[in-house]
């Protein structure tokens, strides 16, 4: 087992060298499909944490009465914060809720009127933050219940489920992309690979002839495939290192305000799929092209 | 070699189908030169047909009984169908009827698996030599043995013992570019012997040389014969056949129309 290990890498250290030319162009092909994968993942992960953001805007929003006790306000802000589906409950009462207005209104540049008519139109509010955007649970009903105290729930369901269906729908079409492409990709690459083995069919032919098993012929391929398939990857992650900055500012700059981060999960994740996919892309490639010189 | 002699051989050889051992078929009594001996059957075809795919008869019921340590010319003219029985011999194509036994097995009958086996059982040699160019002739010879998971200790004295047998010692480190015609195909007969097996199989070993060194491979195959390996040899070279007073299998039209120790008989 051990010699036929050591006999089958170094074979394939050999296929590799001695075909440099071949080797060089399967390495390359396999980089820029690495490549492509790369930029599909980073898109994608992009897209989640935009969509995520958005979801996370989800909130219910239920306006207080003026002038009701602040103790039995608080009671209703604990009894929703009491409920297992909401993450978060906050508070602003009728001064905060004013200041907020007016930092909309200053941000959109349009003039402000209200310190002009001495009172406050604005009422306090109580939002709701949902730990998942789908699960409302009983949280609008509880609001609804309060009498007296809350006047009005803003009833955002069906555009949240619009939106979620959307959200939805992208994610599925990200998945469906990323197959396809990848399906793509492993043609390409299988392709690139059998040239390199059509190169060498005449060793294969003799490899059969003095009485090498099959896995004598097919391991070494396999190998010399997984090498080109490190290669890639390794190329392709040194090409995404240098070009993680430049990328990271230039979607910084176009999607402005919603704080997508290639942080270090991105880059683990990057990294695997990387390695991963190169060497599955190669030995799987590498297999399948051998497998046309086995069955006879 | 009598046409019933060759049934009881090939009756033999079929029955060892039901053999445990079907490496041991003990007791044939081969007639050669007038002598019975009870010697082992190396090659033995019954009835067998080959019809390609595209329906070209290339073998009709052929025959043929082989005993260990035979030296056997196979002749006869292009397109007879003598490179088809070799490779119906090494199993690089199975017979379409008949039986064909090599070295005690049932060539058509073994699995995937089983093929390799075979093979190593025998020393293929073709006349294009068929070497690994970017390998030395000791690299070529000793990567018969490394394929088949050999440990590295036993395939340096193998490789060079059957280098000294073919006289390439010296040019052992060469590449095959560096090589004449002749001494590639000695690198091929020592890599068709490295891994000793009881039949050396060769389709036309001479037919890319001069005749001088023609006769120095046939030497070889001969020395080697003595050793005790059976030898199998397609050819057109009538010369050496009818030197050499050998036993001759003359295929015509994928028939055997003569099968007798002697010569040429005929200018194919
Ligand atoms: N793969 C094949 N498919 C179809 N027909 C074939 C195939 N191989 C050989 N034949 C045919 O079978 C016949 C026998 O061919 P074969 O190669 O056995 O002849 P041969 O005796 O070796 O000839 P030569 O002396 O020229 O080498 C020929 O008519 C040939 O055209
Ligand atoms: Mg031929």
């Amino acid at each position: 087992m051990l010699r036929f290990l050591a006999f089958s890498i170094r074979r394939a250290w050999q296929g590799f060298w001695r075909n440099a030319v071949m080797s060089l162009a399967a390495t390359i092909t396999m980089t820029l499909m690495l490549l492509m994968l790369a930029g599909l993942v980073i898109g994608l992960s992009g897209m989640d944490a935009g969509l995520r953001f958005i979801e996370q805007k989800v909130e219910v929003q239920a306006f207080i009465a003026d002038g009701v006790p602040q103790s039995r306000i608080d009671a209703l802000v604990a009894q929703v914060r009491a409920l297992p589906e909401v993450s978060e409950v906050d508070y602003l009462d009728k001064q905060q809720a004013l200041a907020q207005w007016q930092e909309q209104l200053r941000q959109q540049g349009q003039p402000d009127y209200s310190s002009e008519t001495g009172t406050n139109p604005i009422p306090a509010s109580i939002q709701v933050k949902l730990k998942d955007p789908h699960v409302y649970g009983t949280v609008i009903q509880t609001l609804q219940a309060a009498q007296g105290v809350v006047t009005d729930v803003l009833e955002t369901q069906h555009v949240v489920d619009a939106l979620l269906s959307v959200t939805g729908f992208l994610r599925t079409a990200g998945v469906v992309v990323l197959g396809l492409v990848g399906i793509t990709v492993l043609f390409i690459v299988v392709n690139t690979i059998r040239l390199a083995v059509v190169a060498r069919s005449e060793e294969i032919e003799i490899m059969r002839l003095v009485g090498a098993s099959d896995a004598f012929i097919r391991w070494p391929f396999i190998f010399e495939g997984v090498l080109v398939g490190l290669l890639g990857a390794a190329v392709t992650l040194g090409i995404l290192a240098l070009a993680a900055q430049p990328i990271g500012q230039g979607v910084a700059t176009l999607i402005g305000q919603v704080p997508i981060q290639f942080d270090r999960n991105l880059a683990e994740e990057l990294i695997l799929v990387v390695v991963g996919a190169g060497l599955a892309l190669g030995g799987v490639g590498a297999a399948i092209s051998v497998r046309t010189y086995l069955i006879r | 070699m009598t046409t019933s002699t060759r049934r009881i051989a090939g009756a033999l050889a079929a029955a060892t189908v039901s053999h445990p051992e079907p490496d041991a078929v003990e007791g044939t009594s081969a007639v050669v030169g007038g002598l019975p001996e009870p010697r082992r059957i190396s090659i033995a075809l019954e009835d067998v047909s080959k019809v390609y795919p595209n329906g070209r008869r290339a073998l009709a019921d052929v025959d043929l009984a082989v005993p260990d340590g035979d030296f056997v010319f196979l002749v006869g003219p292009s397109g007879a169908g003598k490179t088809t029985l070799i490779k119906l011999l090494i199993r690089d194509e199975v017979a379409t009827s008949g039986t064909v036994f090599v070295a005690g097995r049932d060539v058509s009958r073994l699995s995937r698996r089983e093929v390799p086996k075979l093979r190593r059982r025998i020393g293929i040699v073709f006349q294009d030599y068929r070497l690994l160019p970017n390998k030395s002739v000791r690299e070529n010879v000793a990567f018969a043995l490394e394929v088949t998971g050999t440990p590295g200790r036993q395939i340096r004295p193998a490789v060079e013992r059957v280098l000294a047998l073919v006289g390439l010692t010296a040019q052992g480190d060469q590449l095959p570019t560096q090589l004449s015609g002749g001494e590639q195909q000695r690198t091929a007969i020592a890599r068709a012997l490295v891994h000793e097996p009881r039949v050396i199989i060769a389709d036309e070993p001479t037919g890319n040389l001069d005749p001088l060194i023609s006769w120095e491979i046939i030497q070889l195959l001969l020395r080697i014969n003595e050793l005790g390996t059976t030898v199998l040899m397609a050819t057109h070279n009538a010369e050496v056949v009818t030197a050499l007073r050998r036993r001759v299998v003359a295929l015509e039209d994928g028939r055997v129309v003569r099968d007798e120790v002697g010569g040429y008989h005929r200018e194919y």
